[in-house]
C-alpha cells in the first residue's frame, strides 16, 4: 500500500497510509499486520488520521518493504482479534472526553447567558438528585457536598463556578468509568484467549480440538471447572453451572439433558456433553466481560475505602461553613468555604492513582480487578499458598512409576495417563506428559470419568472399575488393598516424592512417584514477603506430612498443614479472618477456588485452572513468584501515595480556606492554586510506583 | 404605544397561525438538519486536529528523548 512518512527518527518511524481514514477494522487489521513481524517493536495505530507509529529493530528500508506490501485485502485476521481490540471503546470515550471539554469552553463563547443559565441549573437538579439518594442511606458523602456547591453557587449566581464545578466532575467521571472499562477489558482479553482448545466427542472417542475447528451440531464434553466454549444443548451428563455472565445470579443451576447452556458459563460441579449450536463470534468476550462485572457487583461494594476517604471531611466542611456563617454573617463567605471542593481534587487523583498503580502492575504480568484488592493486599498480615504448582513449579513431572500388579510400567502408565486427561491440575498434566514423553498414545479406553476433587478421579478401564489419587482418595474412601506380595515395596516407597496411587479392581496397580520442584524463586520470594511484614506465611498441601514437612523447610516456612480437604482451605480462610487479619489466598488449581472467594485478596497462577482465574481478584503470571512480592509493594507504595494526596490535597485547600475567609488572599488567586494543584497532584499519581522496572 | 401594542398583538397572532407552521415545515427541518451535522462536522474536525497534535507532541518527546540519549552515549565516550 503508498504511504508516506511523516516524522523519522532513527528505529521509530510514523507514517500516513494514502487514505483519509481507517475504520477500526482497518486499523485493527493493519495492528495485526505489522505486529506479526518479530522485527517491529511496537506499533501504534491512529485510525482517525490513518498513521501509524512504527518502532522497529531493523534497516528503515525493510520496514517500507513490509509497509509496501500490506493490503487490506490480503491478510486474514482471526475474527477474535476485532472482538478484542478494544480500540472503539477507547475511541468512544477518548471522543466524549473531548467533546466535555469542547463544549465546556465553546459554550459560553457560542451560546447566550440566559440559555446557559437554564441549562445549568437543569443539569444542577441531577445532582441534587444524585446527593439525596446518598442521604438516604444514612450518611453523608461527597454527592452531597458536591449538590450543596453547586446549588450554593447557582443561588447566588455564581453561575461560573457552578458550570466549572460540574464540569470538572463529569471529566473526573468519564475518566474512571473509561480506566475501570479498561481494565475488565484486558483482563477479559486475557481470559478469552486462554480458551482455545476443547474436547469434542467423535466416533472414536474425545480428542482435543482446536476450539476455532469446531462447528455448529458438534458434540463438546465439558467438565468441572471449565468454561463452557459455544452456545449449545445438553446431550447428556448433569451439572451445576454457574451463570453469573449471563444473569448475574451467582448461585450455580442445575442443568440436565436438552437444556440450553451458553458461552462464558463455568461448569462448577459434574459434567456435561453439548451439542453446539453456535459457534465463534457469538460475542464469547462481551460475555466474559459481562461476567467479569457481574462478579465485582457480587462483592458488595467495588470501591476501596481510599475512594471514599473524602467522605470524612463531610461533616467538618459543613461545619466549617456554618460557622464562618455564625461569625461573618457573611453568605457569599460561608458558601465559599463550600466551594472549595476537596472533593473534585480527591475525586480525580485517587481513581487515577490507583488505575496508573493497576496499569504498573501489569507491566509485570499482575491482573488486578479493582483497587480494592491492592488495599487488601497492602493491609494483609497472612498469606496462604497451595503448595502444588504454586511454591512448586507449574510442571511437577513423573520420576518412576512402581507397579503392584504383573503389567508392565508403561501400560500402566498409559492408562493412568488416559484417566489424568481429564482432570484440570498440574499433577494429572505431569502423568500425560510423562505418557507423551515416552510415547505412550492411547485411545480412549475407559467409559465414563467421575470427577471426585482434590483427591483423584474414579472410572471404568475395560469393565474394570479403576482410581487414581491421593493416599485418603484410594485407601480410605475407595477401601483399595495392597496386593500381599508387594507389602514390602510398599513401605520402602520414597518419601520425597509426592505418591499418587492407580488401583484396578480394588487392588493397588501402580503408585506414580512424582517429584514437584520447588520454584527457584520461593525461598527468595517468602523472605522478601516476611521482611515485607507478613507475620504468618502458611503452607496448604494435599500432601502427607512428611513430604509436607520436607518442602516447607526447604522454602523456609514453618507454619504448614498437611493433608488438607479444599473445604479445609477455606475454614482456614474464615477462621482467620474472624480473628480480624486480612488474608491473602494463592493458589493454582480448582481445589482451591472455595478459599481464593473466601480470601480478602485471592490471587491465582494463570496458567491453572479456568475457574480459579474467574474467581481470583488478582492474576499473576505463571514463571515468576516473586510478582506477589513486587505486588505487595506496589500495594504498600499505592496507600502510601492515596495517604499523601489526601493530607496534601486536606492541608493545601484548607490553608486556602483559611487564607481566602480571612481575605489575605484574593478568590482569583486561590482558585488557581486550587486547580493548579488538583493538576499537579493528577499528573503525579499517574508516574510508576516501582523505581525501575523490570523488563 | 397603543399602536405598538396592537402590532406587537398582530404579530403575535400572526406567528401563532403561520410560524409554527414554518418552524415545523420541511425546510425548516432540513435547515436544522444540515446545521446539526455540521456541528458534528466541527467536532470531529476538532477532534483530528487533537490527534494531530497528539501524534506531533509524541514526535517531539521521542525524538528529543533520542537526542538526549546521543548526548549521553557521547558524554560517555568523551570520558
Amino acid at each position: 500500500m503508498r504511504f508516506t512518512i511523516k516524522h523519522e527518527i532513527r528505529n521509530r518511524m510514523r507514517i500516513h497510509l494514502a487514505m483519509k481514514r481507517m475504520s477500526f477494522r482497518e486499523a485493527d487489521t493493519f495492528d495485526y499486520y505489522l505486529k506479526n513481524f518479530d522485527e517491529i517493536r511496537e506499533v501504534k495505530v491512529y485510525e482517525r488520521t490513518a498513521d501509524a507509529v512504527i518502532v522497529f529493530d531493523c534497516d528503515r528500508s525493510r520496514v517500507k518493504d513490509i509497509v509496501k506490501d500490506f493490503s487490506f485485502d490480503d491478510i486474514q485476521v482471526p475474527e477474535r482479534v476485532f472482538e478484542c481490540s478494544g480500540r472503539e471503546l477507547s475511541a468512544a470515550y477518548y471522543d466524549k472526553l473531548v467533546t466535555t471539554v469542547v463544549m465546556h469552553f465553546a459554550k459560553r463563547l457560542v451560546v447566550p447567558f440566559d440559555i446557559r443559565r437554564i441549562w445549568d441549573t437543569a443539569k444542577t437538579l441531577g445532582y441534587i438528585w444524585r446527593g439525596l439518594k446518598t442521604f438516604k442511606n444514612g450518611q453523608l458523602q461527597v454527592e452531597m457536598l458536591d449538590a450543596m456547591a453547586i446549588t450554593a453557587a447557582i443561588l447566588t449566581g455564581d453561575h461560573n463556578t457552578a458550570s466549572n464545578v460540574m464540569f470538572l466532575l463529569k471529566i473526573g467521571d468519564t475518566l474512571e468509568e473509561w480506566t475501570h472499562k479498561r481494565s475488565v477489558d484486558d483482563l477479559a482479553r486475557r481470559m478469552s484467549l486462554n480458551i482455545d482448545k476443547v474436547w469434542m466427542l467423535t466416533d472414536d472417542g474425545e480428542i482435543l480440538t482446536d476450539s476455532s475447528k469446531i462447528a455448529c451440531g458438534d458434540i463438546v464434553v465439558v467438565r468441572m471447572g471449565n468454561m463452557i466454549p459455544f452456545d449449545g444443548e445438553v446431550t447428556s451428563g448433569e451439572a451445576m453451572v454457574n451463570q453469573a455472565s449471563m444473569t448475574g445470579e451467582s448461585v450455580a443451576v442445575h442443568k440436565s439433558i436438552s437444556s440450553s447452556v451458553y458461552a462464558g458459563t463455568v461448569v462448577e460441579e459434574g459434567e456435561i456433553t453439548i451439542k453446539v449450536t453456535q459457534t465463534e463470534g457469538c460475542g464469547r468476550f462481551d460475555k466474559i466481560v459481562k461476567m467479569i462485572e457481574e462478579s465485582e457487583k457480587l462483592k458488595s461494594s467495588v470501591e476501596s475505602k481510599a475512594e471514599r476517604l473524602a467522605d470524612r471531611l463531610v461533616p467538618y466542611i459543613l461545619l466549617a461553613s456554618g460557622l464562618t456563617w455564625v461569625f461573618s454573617r457573611n453568605v457569599t463567605k460561608a458558601v465559599s468555604v463550600l466551594m472549595v471542593d476537596y472533593s473534585c481534587a480527591l475525586k480525580m487523583s485517587m481513581p487515577i492513582s490507583v488505575l496508573s498503580a493497576i496499569k504498573e502492575a501489569s507491566q509485570y504480568d499482575i491482573t488486578v480487578k479493582g483497587g480494592k484488592f491492592l488495599e487488601a493486599v497492602a493491609e494483609a498480615d497472612t498469606i496462604v499458598f497451595d503448595k502444588t504448582g504454586t511454591l512448586t513449579k507449574a510442571k511437577p513431572t513423573v520420576v518412576r512409576v512402581v507397579a503392584f500388579c504383573d503389567e508392565s510400567e508403561d501400560e500402566l502408565l498409559r492408562q493412568a495417563a488416559c484417566l489424568e486427561e481429564h482432570f484440570p491440575h498440574s499433577v494429572a498434566r505431569a502423568v500425560v506428559d510423562a505418557a507423551f514423553d515416552k510415547g505412550l498414545m492411547h485411545d480412549e479406553l475407559h467409559t465414563n470419568v467421575e470427577y471426585i476433587v482434590a483427591h483423584g478421579i474414579a472410572s471404568e478401564i475395560e469393565g474394570e472399575k479403576a482410581v487414581i489419587g491421593s493416599f485418603h482418595f484410594v485407601f480410605e474412601d475407595e477401601g483399595v488393598v495392597i496386593p500381599d506380595n508387594r507389602k514390602s515395596i510398599f513401605d520402602t516407597l520414597p518419601d520425597e516424592y509426592s505418591h499418587l496411587y492407580f488401583a484396578k479392581n480394588g487392588r493397588l496397580a501402580a503408585c506414580i512417584l512424582i517429584e514437584d520442584p520447588m520454584r527457584e524463586e520461593t525461598r527468595a520470594t517468602v523472605e522478601k514477603l516476611r521482611a515485607q511484614g507478613f507475620k504468618h506465611i502458611v503452607m496448604m498441601t494435599g500432601d502427607s506430612e512428611r513430604t509436607a514437612a520436607k518442602i516447607a523447610a526447604e522454602a523456609g516456612i514453618t507454619e504448614y498443614y498437611a493433608e488438607v480437604l479444599p473445604e479445609d482451605k477455606a475454614g482456614y480462610v474464615e477462621k482467620v479472618k474472624e480473628e480480624g487479619r486480612k488474608v491473602i489466598m494463592v493458589g493454582d488449581g480448582i481445589n482451591d477456588s472455595p478459599a481464593l472467594s473466601a480470601s480478602d485478596a485471592g490471587i491465582a497462577i494463570s496458567d491453572g485452572a479456568e475457574i480459579a482465574r474467574q474467581i481470583a481478584d488478582i492474576t499473576i503470571g505463571s514463571d515468576n513468584l516473586e510478582s506477589i512480592a513486587i505486588l505487595r509493594e506496589i500495594s504498600t507504595l499505592l496507600m502510601k501515595r492515596i495517604k499523601f494526596n489526601y493530607r496534601t490535597i486536606v492541608g493545601f485547600n484548607t490553608a486556602l480556606i483559611v487564607l481566602g475567609i480571612t481575605g489575605v488572599m484574593p478568590p482569583a488567586t486561590s482558585a488557581m492554586l486550587h486547580n493548579g494543584s488538583t493538576v499537579v497532584l493528577g499528573l503525579k499519581s499517574m508516574t510508576d510506583l516501582l523505581p525501575n522496572k523490570a523488563v | 404605544m397603543k399602536l405598538k401594542g396592537l402590532g406587537i398583538f398582530a404579530l403575535g397572532t400572526l406567528f401563532g397561525l403561520e410560524g409554527i407552521k414554518v418552524l415545523s415545515s420541511k425546510d425548516a427541518k432540513k435547515v436544522y438538519t444540515h446545521c446539526t451535522a455540521g456541528v458534528l462536522r466541527a467536532k470531529d474536525s476538532v477532534l483530528d486536529q487533537v490527534t494531530v497534535l497528539q501524534e506531533n507532541c509524541s514526535d517531539i518527546y521521542e525524538e528529543a528523548k533520542a537526542i538526549n540519549e546521543e548526548r549521553a552515549k557521547k558524554e560517555e565516550t568523551a570520558e
